[in-house]
C-alpha cells in the first residue's frame, strides 16, 4: 500500500504546501489592507481575487484528482492507440516456426509486479541479473530473437492494491503493452471494447505440440474463460487447482511438548488451538503465542481461513451445487456462520491476533518466524516460506502438513477454487502477436520439454524461485504431484536413478537435507513437501479419495461479475472479519441479505443459466 | 483619467490569466466527467465513445450500498471536529504565544510546532503505525508503565477517528498558528498602550483587542474551510486505515479510491464524487451566505 501512496501522497503535499504559502501571503496582506483603509480598495478586492483562485484551484484539484485521471487520458489514448495499430511497419518476419527466431529481434512490451520472494529470494542472491536482464530474458532473446521491456514494475503480489491500481489505471488509459496479464473480468472488459487480438487461428498455428499438451491438462475450463463469443482472446496461464488444496500446518516441536495428537475432528483443532495459546508451547512462561495464524485477507495460501471453514462444511468463495442441482454461493450459506461463530469464540478466548486485520502475510509470517504462532491452515509450499523463515529462526522447531479434518471426523471435502486467473491477453495492433506464444513454448520447453534445463531456468538450489524472472509463467497443472508420485514409486523400490527433471532435482534436496549440512537445512522446506510425510503425500491421498470439491463455476464471469463482484468481495471480508472479531453474529445474515441485494442474486441467476447450457 | 487608471491596472489584470487558465483547465474542462456519473463507463470506449447510459442507477446502487450512510457520517463528523479544533487550537496558540516576551523563545517554538506540517502522510503514517502499535509502540509502553491497558489507536473503532482529528490537529495547527499571528502583529499597538493606562489585565487585553483584532481572518478562515467539510483528508485516513476501521474511519474519498480504482467500477465512484461536490457547494454557499448575515463579510 505505501509505495504507491507515496507518490500521490507526495504529490498532493507538494500542492497543498504551494498553495499554503501563497495563500499565507494573501492572507497576510489582506489583514494589512484591511487596516490601511479604504484608499486601497480595489486593490485588495484584486488580491483577494487571486487568493480566492489559487485557494479554488488547490481544492478543485485535490478533489478532483481521482475522478478525471483515467477519464481524461483515455480520450488521447486510444487515438494513440489506434494509430500505432494501423502502422503495420515492415520489421522482422513473423517466423513461422513456433520455435523460430526473429532476425533482426523484436523488442515486446508488457508490465509485472515485483514480488518478496523475486526481489529477495532470487535477485538479491544471483549476482549480475537484474529484472531486465537475466537468464530467462537471455533465453528469449538469444533463442527466439524476442527482447522484453517493462512498460512498468510495481512492487508487491498481483492481488495487492498498488498493482490493482496502476493495472487498472493502464487499462483506462488505453495505452496498453503489446501483452498483458489481465483478470477474466478485464479480458471481458477489454474484448468488449475491442482492444484485443484474435488469438485463435495463431494458438492454432505457433503453440507447439508441447504447449498445447500442457495447456489442456486442467480440462477445457481455462479455455472456455478466454473464449468470448467463440474466439480465444488471450491465452490462459493454466493453474493447476489440485495443487492448491488446504492443508494444516501444526508446529509437531509444540505438539509433542504439551502431549497432544495429531487433529482428526475440529474439536481437535480448537483444542490444539485453546492449548497452543494458554500452555505456554514456548516454555517463556508469557502468554504470548496464538491458536492460528490469520491475516487481514482472511483468505489465501498461507494463514487462509479456507481451510479451517471447509471442516464446517462451509465453502466460501466458490459455487456449489445445492441439493435441487442449483448453484449457490458459498460464503452466504448457513454453515459458513457456523464457522465465523467458532472462530469469533476462539478470538474471545484470546487464541487469535486482535490485530489480525491490519496484518497483512509478510507481517503474519514475521510472528511465524518469532515462534509466536504454531498452526495455519495453508498449501503445499508454506513449508518453503513462511515456516522455514521459523526454522531458521528456532532449529528445534518442527512443522508438518496434516489433511483437513471434520467435525465428525468423515472425509472432509477440500474445497478448490476454479485457479486459473492469468490470462495473457495481446494488445489490438501490437505488430508481433504471435511472440507471446513463443514465449510460453520456450518457457515450457526450456523447463518440462526435450531440452529442458529445469536446473537453470527453473529451481536452482541457490534461488528456487528463478522461473518467476520469466515474464509469462505457465507450468504442468499436476507436475507436483507427478513429481511426488515419482518420487515416492523410486523410495518404495529403493532405486533413486530412474529419476530425471522436477523430479530429480527434488530428490536431490531431500537428500541434501537427509545429510544434515547447513546447506540441507536450507532446504528443509522441501522435504517437508516432498519427504515421505510431506505435503504432498496428503495431496495425493485427496486426489486418491476423490475429496476435491471444485467451484462449479468456469465459465467467463458473467456482466453482474464484472461490475460487482469485487465490491461484493470486499463488503464479505469485512463483515467477516467483524463478525470474527466480536460483532454480534446476525451481522452474517445481514450480510448474505446485502449480498443479494446489492448484485448477488442477479449473478446466482446468470450462472445458473450457464450453468443450464453446460449440462 | 480612466484610461490612465486602467493602463496602470493592466498588470494586475494581466496576472490574473494564469490562475484564470489554471481553474479553467483543472476545474472546468474536467466538469465534462461527470457525465461518467450516469453511465455503465467502460474506460476503454472513451470519455466520448459508445456508453451505455443508465440514468440515476449508479445512485440507486450507491444508496444501497450498505457502508455509505456510514461512510458520509464519518467522513462529516471527522472533518468538523478537525475544521473546529483546527480553528480552536491555532487561535490559543496564537494568543498564548503572543504573550510571550522573550522573542527568541517566540520564533524557536513557532518553527517548532510549524515542523509537523512539512512531513507527508506517508512518512507519518509509518511512524504512527509504530508509534502507536498496542504491542510494540512506545506510546502503550507509556500506557502501561501507569498500569492502563493499551489502547489499539488505529484498530479500535472507539479510538481510530480520536487518532485521526487529534493527530491532523497536531499536523497543522502551526501552519494555523503563523497565519494567526501575522494577524496579531498587525494590531496597532496603541489600543494596548491605552488599554494599559486605562487598567486592563493581560486577559482583558486579550479578550477585546488581540481577539476581535483576529476576528477578519477567523471569519475567512472559517468560510474558507467550511467548503471543505466533505474532504476529511485523504491522504492522513489512505495511509492510516484498514478494513478493520472502515466503520469508523472510512471517508468519501477513500471510498471513491477504492471503488474507482481497485474495483474499476468507474460510475459509481464518479456518482459518489458528484454527490459530494453538490453537498460542498451547497455548504460553501451556506457559509457564505452566514458569513455575510452575522461579521459583514463578504468576498465579491
Amino acid at each position: 500500500m505505501h509505495i504507491v501512496a507515496s507518490g500521490k501522497g507526495l504529490h498532493n503535499e507538494s500542492v497543498d504546501i504551494a498553495c499554503g504559502i501563497v495563500s499565507n501571503k494573501q492572507i497576510g496582506g489582506m489583514a494589512m489592507r484591511g487596516r490601511i483603509g479604504k484608499r486601497q480598495y480595489s486593490k485588495a478586492i484584486m488580491l483577494l481575487l487571486a487568493a480566492i483562485m489559487v485557494l479554488s484551484a488547490c481544492s478543485g484539484n485535490n478533489g478532483g484528482n481521482e475522478e478525471n485521471a483515467p477519464a481524461s487520458q483515455s480520450a488521447t489514448a486510444t487515438s494513440e492507440g489506434s494509430t500505432e495499430g494501423s502502422g503495420e511497419s515492415a520489421g522482422s518476419e513473423p517466423s513461422a516456426e513456433p520455435m523460430g527466431k526473429y532476425d533482426p529481434p523484436i523488442e515486446v512490451t508488457t508490465v509485472r509486479n515485483l514480488s518478496d520472494v523475486v526481489e529477495n529470494n532470487v535477485l538479491g542472491v544471483l549476482q549480475g541479473e537484474t529484472l531486465e536482464d537475466n537468464r530467462w530474458s537471455r533465453l528469449y532473446e538469444e533463442q527466439l530473437g524476442i527482447k522484453i521491456k517493462y512498460d512498468w514494475v510495481v512492487k508487491g503480489n498481483p492481488t495487492s492494491d498498488q498493482y490493482l491500481q496502476k493495472l487498472n489505471v493502464t487499462l483506462a488509459s488505453g495505452e496498453l503493452p503489446d501483452f498483458l496479464p489481465v483478470s477474466p473480468i478485464q479480458l471481458k472488459q477489454l474484448a468488449e471494447s475491442d482492444q484485443l487480438e484474435d488469438m485463435t487461428e495463431l494458438y492454432e498455428k505457433y503453440a507447439t505440440p508441447l504447449t498445447k499438451d500442457i495447456l489442456s491438462q486442467e480440462g477445457s475450463g481455462p479455455f472456455d474463460a478466454a473464449t468470448l463469443d467463440g474466439r480465444l482472446m488471450a491465452i490462459p496461464q493454466v493453474e493447476p487447482s489440485i495443487e492448491r488444496s488446504m492443508f494444516i500446518w501444526i508446529r509437531t516441536d509444540w505438539l509433542e511438548k504439551l502431549g497432544l495428537q495429531p487433529p482428526k475432528t475440529m474439536a481437535d483443532v480448537l483444542a490444539i488451538s485453546k492449548a497452543f495459546a494458554e500452555n505456554d508451547p514456548d516454555g517463556n512462561s508469557k502468554k504470548d503465542t496464538f491458536g492460528l495464524g490469520m491475516t487481514k485477507d482472511v483468505w489465501g495460501g498461507a494463514n487462509g481461513l479456507e481451510g479451517f471453514m471447509a471442516g464446517f462444511k462451509a465453502y466460501p468463495n466458490i459455487w456449489v451445487e445445492d441439493a435441487e442441482g442449483k448453484l449457490v454461493y458459498g460464503s452466504i450459506q448457513p454453515e459458513v456462520k457456523k464457522a465465523l461463530q467458532a472462530l469469533q469464540d476462539m478470538m474471545k478466548g484470546g487464541q487469535l491476533d486482535k490485530e489480525f486485520g491490519i496484518k497483512e502475510g509478510g507481517k503474519v509470517a514475521e510472528d511465524i518466524t518469532a515462534g509466536k504462532i504454531g498452526m495455519e491452515y495453508g498449501e503445499q509450499w508454506n513449508s518453503i516460506w513462511p515456516l522455514q523463515l521459523n526454522k531458521n529462526n528456532d532449529p528445534n522447531a518442527q512443522w508438518r502438513a496434516f489433511p483437513l479434518v471434520s467435525e465428525n471426523g468423515d472425509l472432509t471435502k477440500v474445497p478448490q477454487k476454479f485457479s486459473t486467473t492469468k490470462f495473457f491477453a495481446v494488445r489490438k495492433g501490437a505488430k508481433h502477436p504471435e511472440a507471446v506464444i513463443k514465449l510460453f513454448n520456450m518457457h515450457l520447453e526450456k523447463n518440462w520439454g526435450e531440452t529442458a534445463e529445469f536446473d537453470t531456468y527453473y529451481a536452482p538450489k541457490e534461488a528456487e524461485s528463478v522461473w518467476q524472472l520469466s515474464p509469462i509463467q505457465p507450468a504442468p497443472p499436476k507436475k507436483n504431484v507427478t513429481a511426488f508420485r515419482e518420487i515416492d514409486a523410486a523410495r518404495k523400490a529403493g532405486d533413486m536413478s530412474v529419476l530425471k527433471g522436477e523430479a530429480k532435482t527434488i530428490q536431490e534436496k531431500i537428500e541434501l537435507y537427509n545429510s544434515g549440512s547447513e546447506e540441507g537445512f536450507a532446504v528443509w522446506g522441501w522435504e517437508r513437501i516432498y519427504g515421505p510425510e510431506g505435503s504432498m503425500g496428503i495431496t495425493d491421498q485427496y486426489d486418491k479419495n476423490n475429496q476435491f470439491l471444485i467451484d462449479k463455476f468456469v465459465g467467463a464471469p458473467t456482466p453482474t461479475m464484472v461490475e460487482r463482484k469485487s465490491t461484493l468481495e470486499k463488503m464479505q471480508n469485512e463483515v467477516f472479519i467483524k463478525i470474527i472479531l466480536g460483532e454480534p453474529i446476525e451481522a452474517f445474515d445481514k450480510f448474505a441479505d446485502d449480498w443479494k441485494k446489492l448484485g448477488g442474486e442477479q449473478m446466482t441467476q446468470e450462472v445458473n443459466e450457464w450453468y443450464a447450457t453446460t449440462k | 483619467m480612466r484610461i490612465k487608471k486602467a493602463w496602470r491596472e493592466l498588470p494586475l489584470h494581466l496576472m490574473i490569466i494564469p490562475g484564470l487558465l489554471f481553474v479553467g483547465i483543472f476545474s472546468y474542462v474536467p466538469m465534462a466527467g461527470i457525465s461518467i456519473a450516469f453511465q455503465r463507463f467502460i474506460p476503454a470506449r472513451g470519455l466520448f465513445g459508445d456508453q451505455k447510459w443508465v440514468g440515476w442507477d449508479n445512485f440507486d446502487y450507491v444508496m444501497e450500498l450498505p457502508s455509505f450512510m456510514q461512510v458520509l457520517w464519518n467522513t462529516l463528523y471527522i472533518s468538523s471536529f478537525k475544521l473546529v479544533l483546527g480553528l480552536l487550537v491555532p487561535i490559543v496558540f496564537a494568543i498564548l504565544l503572543n504573550e510571550l516576551k522573550r522573542e527568541w523563545i517566540k520564533r524557536s517554538v513557532q518553527t517548532t510546532v510549524y515542523l509537523p506540517f512539512f512531513l507527508s502522510w506517508v512518512v507519518l503514517g509509518g511512524i504512527m503505525i509504530d508509534l502507536l502499535s498496542p504491542s510494540s509502540g512506545i506510546v502503550n509502553g507509556l500506557l502501561k508503565s501507569f498500569g492502563l491497558e493499551p489502547i489499539f489507536f488505529l484498530g479500535d473503532n472507539k479510538w481510530f477517528p480520536v487518532t485521526l482529528i487529534g493527530s491532523d490537529v497536531w499536523k497543522n495547527f502551526g501552519y494555523g498558528t503563523i497565519v494567526f499571528m501575522a494577524a496579531v502583529t498587525g494590531i496597532d499597538p496603541g489600543l494596548y498602550e491605552a488599554a494599559t493606562i486605562d487598567g486592563a489585565n493581560r486577559w482583558k487585553k486579550a479578550w477585546h483587542i488581540t481577539l476581535p483584532g483576529m476576528r477578519m481572518v477567523i471569519v475567512l478562515l472559517s468560510v474558507l474551510s467550511l467548503g471543505q467539510l466533505l474532504n476529511a483528508g485523504f491522504d492522513q485516513v489512505f495511509n492510516l486505515y484498514s478494513p478493520q476501521v472502515y466503520e469508523s474511519g472510512d471517508i468519501l474519498d477513500t471510498f471513491v479510491y477504492r471503488i474507482g480504482l481497485l474495483d474499476a467500477q468507474y460510475g459509481v465512484a464518479t456518482a459518489v464524487g458528484l454527490f459530494k461536490s453538490i453537498v460542498s457547494f451547497v455548504l460553501i454557499a451556506g457559509s457564505y451566505f452566514f458569513a455575510y448575515r452575522f461579521a459583514k463579510y463578504r468576498i465579491f
